[in-house]
């Protein structure tokens, strides 16, 4: 399965929409609905509500991240928003300023 | 997870809506609506759909696209590919089973006739003038001032394309032929009249 790349020099303003797996390591602004698992690797930069099963932050997102399954923020990663997912993780050394909701 | 680290592919479900700009290779496997601009390549598959601007140096298309492409290099559609839009590049490749509705536009001409075009077309114009008299008058159209002796030679092969350049010299038969036959038909329509005015002061 081919994954879907948004390259590290590449901005996308505007809507990404899809059923698979999303790695970031550019700039998305405006917002991100996935079925399947986004990642934003340490490049990449977000300023995007998001919608997914699974998120991966290595970089820096702003936005309100919604996940169906997992949200996991990961070391260096700088986060600015509110996650709402049943499972989210957050690793020592990362940045985040918002609300978590898991739904309890 | 990352497969290829250094150019960006858009997935066969995936559908970007918007603007999207860069100084990378771009894949498209699935849809991408709204705007495209990159310094480098734009490789649109065959699962690929395409409704946008497109601003790029190289275009590949297999795919289809509904929009314009804009290329500082070249635009290739290839065998599966489908494009409805105008193209502007110096150099576009259309490829035997392509479909394509648009224009196209490859800027200066000058460049391409220094290199390898020119020679083709030197040697396709003879066949073309003894052949096709439908393209004598495009040919004369554009180089009619440099090349006005071979014209009035070549005339009396083709008599439909001359009216325009015969005019000042051997255009008289056909002024004639047409003066006489539209004068009596104003004399007859003018007696008509005439005739009927007369009839009823009568």
């Amino acid at each position: 399965m081919a994954n879907t790349v948004i390259g590290s020099s590449i901005i996308i303003d505007g809507e990404i929409t899809g059923d698979e797996d999303l790695v970031v390591q550019g700039t998305v602004k405006g917002k991100i609905q996935l079925k399947e698992s986004l990642y934003v690797e340490a490049s990449g930069k977000v300023e995007a509500d998001i919608e997914t099963q699974n998120t991966e932050v290595s970089g820096e997102v702003t936005g309100n991240i919604t996940a169906s399954d997992k949200v996991e923020l990961k070391t260096q990663c700088r986060v600015i928003g509110d996650i709402k997912a049943p499972r989210i993780l957050i690793a020592d050394g990362a940045s985040f300023k918002g609300n978590v909701d898991m739904d309890v | 997870m990352v497969d290829s680290a250094q150019s960006t592919v858009v997935g066969p479900s995936i559908l970007v809506n918007g603007n999207l700009q860069g100084d990378e290779d771009l894949l498209v496997l699935g849809r991408v609506e709204g705007s495209i601009n990159l310094t480098k390549t734009i490789n649109i598959a065959e699962s690929g759909i395409v409704k946008a601007e497109i601003t790029v140096r190289n275009a590949v298309v297999s795919g289809v696209v509904v929009g314009n492409i804009t290329a500082s290099d070249s635009v290739e559609i290839t065998e599966a590919g489908r494009m409805v839009g105008d193209i502007r590049a110096p150099r576009v490749i259309i490829v035997d089973g392509a479909r394509f509705r648009g224009a196209v536009d490859m800027g200066d001409m000058e460049a391409p006739r220094a290199s390898a075009p020119l020679p083709a077309r030197t040697t396709d114009r003879p066949a073309m003038a003894k052949s096709v008299k439908a393209a004598i008058p495009a040919s004369t159209s554009k180089a009619s001032t440099p090349t006005p002796p071979p014209m009035a030679k070549a005339v009396p092969v083709a008599k439909k394309p001359m009216p325009p350049p015969p005019p000042p010299r051997k255009a008289e038969p056909p002024p004639r032929a047409a003066e006489p036959v539209a004068v009596p038909v104003a004399a007859n329509k003018k007696l008509k009249k005439k005739v009927v005015v007369k009839k009823k002061p009568g």
